[in-house]
């Protein structure tokens, strides 16, 4: 044996810090994160203070977009209705999901895993195609509504009012309150239900005052993120309430931009200003209610061990109402958006295959559609690559580094999930005029639109990632620091290879995000830079459904197979989580 | 192989002092062990050295380097420390085979391909995984891993070698084994070696000296049968090994003797600590092996220190006997090698295995 040979010290050289010290890096990118999720909004802040546009010469500050706004009685109608939309939203898509991921974690129900992963779908689908699927199937003179009102004689609440909006937002967020409660009821010892058995009370006893207690967190949590995203809605309001009378703060604002007499009025920032500090608010409040821990659900882990509540009779009645419930709101609102894309116009009263046309498909393959896919599609897979590139970094400054500023990084990250997508928008579009030549190349290309659609949505590709990340041993990367490899060396050989997985499911859901993101470019467009989501907003109000209807197709068709492939290769469906 | 020295280290969590001037020297060549419960700062101690973690105050040195000093702003970061360590959980990178984790801290120090193929043979020869080369972590054992992890610490030549409970995730046969293994290459290599763990008896099988510690700071240093036999204080007594406390007064002190009553009838002669005086109270610690059990009648032991005991229980456990005893008011677990029958025997405990602590 080498008893003797093995050698000093002294013969090795000694490992070379790296040429770039790993702290400029770090700093590097804690001030990009920084500038790119806060700097929109200074400018916005500022905008909302002058008495005139920022690109006009001279102006001087004043409080006047603020006293218009609040003098305002649409302002606070719009206010009024939001605030019940939000509310109803949040009660009902709450209330779904925590009982659909109850039945799916904690019974015998058939099909319990498929439809886990099936009730998922409202949630990454368009949403405003899924919009448009509604309208065609639930609206006045849709499909469906004339088959209950005029064959069974049965009422169907109409889409266009508060609830029916609500209605309609509540199927698209229910999955988030599903994913919290089905990750905390993963977490939680199911022995603390066992014992609650062996003390002699039933199934339903130990439902009510075991496991639903156990899932309050969860609830609250959901209810927060729910409640701060359906504020910010911008489509649902556009197509269902402005026809109807029916203001929502973000159409309001919309309607405002669009329809000012000066363009870009003071007073859209000071609204907008308003909108975020309600958004941010509610963020604070909801970090104040959960630990951090619990911010970072990471769902999947241990599967359930046991169907804890036999259902017995209910068994079947009770699956077969989720999937009908999917039939309704997901099934239905997809095949009558097909169908809008291949009829003339869409009428229960004439048979379809009178109305066939293929003209609607035909309009993608010109002009501003066909320049909307294409630019779509770029946005998505270059936007996708370097934002979960980006993330991926900012995660290991924020939480594998002893970075000074690091603690600020996680609350920068998922600020902008909170913030509503008009709100960045307006943002993005004084930053890019305030800056310059960068400004105007941004603002004149696909890029600033690609910008902003990402901040909107670096939160979900940290969401996705750091629950991976916070499983890898800080053991691993130790080793390697020991090792003698500096900290971008043991990054790049270490921990982001063990992050692939997280970092490929980021990716994915990137990709289908920034495919159907609409809201923050509907400020952006300019001709030449349209996006899908944008494109069909602005066509649907000119009247040219079909087409539209054509184009919601593509996005659900491309969204349902990257969703397919990425299952294919990594479950994403039980990692994504739209949870934070 | 140089030597270790840290001097007064004090880190706080919180409010919460987790080292509180903690000072030692480990000696070139030599195992030098920090044992204590849980959170009594030895993991901390070892993550400081290591450069994981940064105490407040202090100084820490390796050979003729300093590698952390807090009054002169030193902190020379994990990478440039050149120290070999072991972890709990190994942390074999599991995306690697085994050839490129040892790999990985040479083409870190930029060798030539054929060194690294060189020392990696050697190396991987060294712990016995020479025919486990090309496989990856999920395909080997724990305790496979854990020579992965060793070879990985080794290979680079470093200055002293840090084991953070290298063994508690391997099951007990399997631990015995690897801790004379252990201990067999470190005394071949002379490597200078900080091992951490909770565990008594690894601790001292294999340490050439053991510090214990507890609160953040540390309670003795010293060799493992001095911690053992002559504990400094009632806490390193109570931890390292099952022991009998006996409290007393001082009755009377006689050159290097003290005679302690025990209560009424019972007295103890044991050596006097220093300073001793008359009317003190003192405590005594025993090992229960330390003691002698006798049946009634037997007189073979002179009549010092041997007092009547009535059994309370007795249980054989394969190569002892042990024995839970009441002698007056005084409360005793004793072992012995032979059985003893009776409600009624006599117990000697031999004043040379009495320590008095405080």
């Amino acid at each position: 044996m080498a008893t003797t040979s093995y050698p000093s010290p002294a013969e090795l050289p000694r490992p070379r810090p790296s040429i770039v010290p790993a702290s400029l890096l770090q700093w590097l990118t804690w001030a990009l994160v920084v500038t790119l999720v806060l700097g929109p909004f200074l400018p916005l802040a500022y905008a909302s203070i002058r008495d005139r546009p920022l690109y006009e010469a001279g102006g001087t500050f004043t409080l006047e977009p603020y006293r218009e706004l609040f003098g305002d009685r649409a302002f606070w109608q719009a206010w009024w209705n939001t605030l019940q939309f939000a509310a109803l939203t949040t009660t009902m898509a709450v209330a779904l999901g925590a009982a659909v991921a109850i039945l799916c974690t904690r019974t015998d129900l058939p099909g319990r895993r498929a439809l886990s992963k099936l009730v998922l779908l409202p949630l990454l689908l368009p949403s405003l195609g899924m919009v448009l699927g509604w309208i065609a199937v639930w609206g006045e003179g849709g499909y469906v509504t004339s088959f209950f009102n005029q064959r069974l004689h049965i009422g169907v609440p109409a889409i266009d009012t508060i609830f029916g909006m609500a209605l309609v937002e509540a199927t698209r967020l229910m999955p988030i309150a599903f994913l919290t409660c089905q990750a905390a009821l993963v977490r939680a010892d199911s022995s603390l239900e066992d014992a609650a058995r062996s003390a002699g009370a039933s199934p339903l006893r130990v439902l009510r005052s075991i496991t639903i207690p156990m899932l309050r967190p969860a609830l609250l949590n959901a209810a927060t993120l729910i409640f701060t995203l359906s504020i910010a809605v911008l489509g649902i309001p556009l197509l269902l309430g402005v026809p109807n009378n029916i203001q929502f703060v973000s159409s309001y604002l919309y309607t405002l931009w669009t329809n000012a007499s000066s363009p870009d009025p003071g007073v859209v920032s000071a609204g907008a200003m308003f909108l975020l500090a309600a958004a941010t608010l509610l963020l604070l409040i909801r970090n104040r209610l959960l630990g951090a821990e619990a911010r970072f659900v990471s769902v999947g882990g241990k599967a359930s061990r046991i169907a804890l509540l036999s259902l017995r009779t209910w068994r079947w009645p009770l699956a077969a109402a989720i999937t009908l419930y999917l039939v309704f709101t997901t099934l239905l609102p997809i095949l009558g958006l097909a169908l809008m894309s291949f009829v003339v116009f869409l009428t229960p009263l004439i048979a379809p295959w009178d109305l066939l046309t293929w003209s609607h498909w035909q309009m993608l393959d010109d002009g501003v559609f066909r320049n909307s896919i294409r630019n779509s599609l770029i946005i998505a897979v270059v936007g996708a690559v370097l934002a979960t590139a980006f993330v991926a970094l900012a995660t290991l400054v924020a939480h594998r580094s002893t970075f000074r500023l690091r603690g600020s990084l996680p609350f920068m990250m998922l600020y902008p999930r909170a913030v509503p997508g008009i709100i960045i928008g307006i943002g993005f579009f004084w930053a890019f005029l305030l800056t310059g030549a960068l400004g105007d190349w941004f603002r004149n290309s696909i890029w600033g639109i690609m910008l902003a659609f990402c901040i909107r949505n670096l939160p979900l590709a940290y969401i996705v990632m750091y629950p991976t990340l916070a499983r890898i041993g800080e053991e691993l990367d130790r080793a390697g620091r020991a090792a003698g490899a500096g900290w971008w060396t043991t990054s790049r050989r270490i921990v982001l290879p063990l992050l692939r997985p997280a970092m490929f499911a980021a990716f994915i859901l990137l990709f289908v995000e920034l495919l159907n993101d609409y809201d923050p470019a509907v400020f952006l467009v300019k001709p030449g830079t349209e996006v899908m989501g944008a494109t069909m907003l602005s066509q649907f109000i000119q009247g040219a459904v079909g087409p539209v209807a054509a184009l919601a197709m593509v996005q659900v068709a491309v969204t349902v197979v990257v969703l397919a492939i990425g299952a294919k290769v990594f479950k994403i469906s039980t990692t994504g989580g739209h949870d934070a | 192989m140089p030597e270790i020295t840290v001097d007064a280290l004090v880190k706080t969590f919180g409010d919460q002092r987790a080292l509180d001037h903690v000072d030692f020297t480990v000696r070139d060549g030599e195992l030098f062990t920090l044992l204590g419960p849980s959170g009594c700062g030895k993991s901390t101690t070892l993550m400081s050295i290591a450069g994981f973690q940064q105490p407040e105050e202090g100084r820490i040195g390796v050979g003729e380097e300093t590698v952390f000093d807090a009054a002169r702003r030193i902190a020379l970061p994990a990478e440039r420390r050149n120290l070999g360590i072991v972890f709990q959980s190994y942390a074999v990178w599991p995306h690697m085979t085994v050839y490129e984790n040892l790999a990985f801290p040479l083409k870190v120090r930029r060798l030539k391909r054929a060194e690294i193929r060189a020392r990696i043979a050697e190396t991987l020869e060294l712990v016995e995984m020479t025919p486990y080369e090309k496989r990856y972590p999920h395909e080997l054992s724990g305790g496979q891993q854990q020579r992965v992890a060793l070879a990985r610490a080794l290979v680079y030549s470093p200055a002293v070698l840090l084991l953070d409970e290298p063994f508690s995730n391997l099951d007990a046969k399997l631990r015995i084994r690897a801790r004379s293994w252990v201990k067999d290459l470190q005394h071949r290599l002379g490597l200078t070696t900080i091992f951490v763990t909770h565990d008594q008896d690894e601790a001292l099988s294999m340490s050439d000296r053991v510090a214990v510690m507890s609160a953040g700071e540390i309670q003795q240093i010293g060799t493992p049968e001095d911690v053992y036999q002559r504990p400094a204080n009632r806490f390193v007594a109570e931890f390292v090994g099952r022991v009998n406390l006996i409290e007393g007064v001082v009755a009377g002190v006689d050159g290097g003797q003290a005679v302690l009553e025990v209560d009424s009838g019972r007295r103890l002669t044991v050596r006097a600590a220093e300073g001793a005086r008359v009317s003190d109270r003192v405590t005594v610690v025993v090992r229960p092996e330390a003691m002698t059990l006798l049946a009634t009648g037997d007189t073979s032991v002179n009549g010092t220190n041997t007092w009547d005991a009535d059994v309370h229980a007795a249980a054989f456990l394969g190569d002892h006997y042990e024995y839970e005893l009441e002698a007056g008011s005084v409360q005793l677990i004793a072992q012995s090698p032979r059985r003893v029958d009776g409600p009624r025997i006599r117990v000697h405990i031999p004043g040379d295995a009495c320590s008095v602590v405080e």
